[in-house]
C-alpha cells in the first residue's frame, strides 16, 4: 500500500484503528514546514461507504484541533471539490491527504469561512450531505 | 540414439500488456481480476480509453454507470471514450 510505504511529508495512517474497523480510517497529519501550519498536528477521519471506490470517502477533521482555514470549518467539514463532485475512483487516500496538504499549505491568513457559525448549526453530520458551492480557488 | 517421443505437455503464461501494472479504480494488478470476479483472464478483460488509460473493463463500466452529467476517464478526466 502506498500510503504506508510512501506516504506525503507528516502523514501517517493509524494501523490500528483501521484494523479495529476496516471501514474508518484515522489519519495524522502534519503541517508543511515553512507554512502557516507549520508544527501543528491534526487528524483527519475517513469513512468508506460499501460503493467506494465509486462512492467519495467522508473526509473530516476531529479531534482537539481543527486547522483555522478558510475552507474548513470548526466542526471539521472540508469544503474541497474532490470529496463530492469532482471526486473520481482513481483517487486513493494518499491523493486525498495530499491534496488537504496543498490546501493548507497555500493558505495566506488563518481564518474560519465567513459562513461558519451558520453551517455548523444547520448542517447534518455528514459533510457529504451539504450542497457545497466550490468557488473559490485561491486557497 | 533414437528417441521417440510418446506424448508432451505444453505449459504457457500470459499477461496482458498495459502501460500500467495495476487498474487504477480497483488497485488490483491487470494480471489478477476486479474485485467483484474471482479468475483472471477473458472474462474480466482491459480496455482502454481514447485517452489511453486502461482498466478492468467491469471497473470502468460501473464508474461510468454511476456518473450521470459527464463521462470521464478517472484518471484524467477527459471525456471517456472507447478505443475502437
Amino acid at each position: 500500500m502506498s500510503l504506508l510505504k510512501e506516504p506525503p511529508p507528516g502523514v501517517t495512517v493509524d494501523v490500528d484503528q483501521a484494523h479495529t474497523k476496516l471501514t474508518e480510517w484515522v489519519v495524522h497529519m502534519e503541517g508543511a514546514s515553512g507554512t502557516l501550519y507549520e508544527g501543528e498536528k491534526f487528524q483527519l477521519q475517513f469513512k468508506f461507504s460499501p460503493k467506494y471506490p465509486f462512492d467519495s470517502p467522508e473526509v473530516i477533521f476531529v479531534g482537539e484541533h481543527i486547522p483555522i482555514h478558510p475552507h474548513i470549518y470548526s466542526n471539521g467539514h472540508i469544503c474541497l471539490s474532490i470529496l463530492t463532485e469532482d471526486w473520481s475512483p482513481a483517487l486513493s487516500v494518499q491523493a486525498i491527504c495530499l491534496s488537504i496538504i496543498s490546501m493548507l499549505s497555500s493558505c495566506k491568513e488563518k481564518k474560519r469561512p465567513p459562513d461558519n457559525s451558520y453551517y455548523v448549526k444547520t448542517c447534518s453530520a455528514n459533510p457529504k450531505k451539504t450542497k457545497w458551492w466550490y468557488h473559490d480557488d485561491t486557497v | 540414439m533414437k528417441v521417440r517421443i510418446k506424448g508432451w505437455t505444453g505449459v504457457a503464461t500470459w499477461r496482458w500488456v498495459a502501460n500500467d501494472d495495476s487498474c487504477g479504480i480497483c488497485r488490483m494488478p491487470f494480471d489478477g481480476c476486479c474485485s467483484d470476479c474471482r479468475l483472471p483472464g477473458d472474462d474480466c478483460p482491459l480496455v482502454w480509453g481514447c485517452c489511453s488509460h486502461c482498466f478492468h473493463i467491469h471497473c470502468i463500466m460501473k464508474w461510468l454507470q454511476s456518473q450521470q452529467l459527464h463521462q470521464q476517464c478517472p484518471m484524467c478526466r477527459q471525456e471517456w471514450k472507447f478505443k475502437e
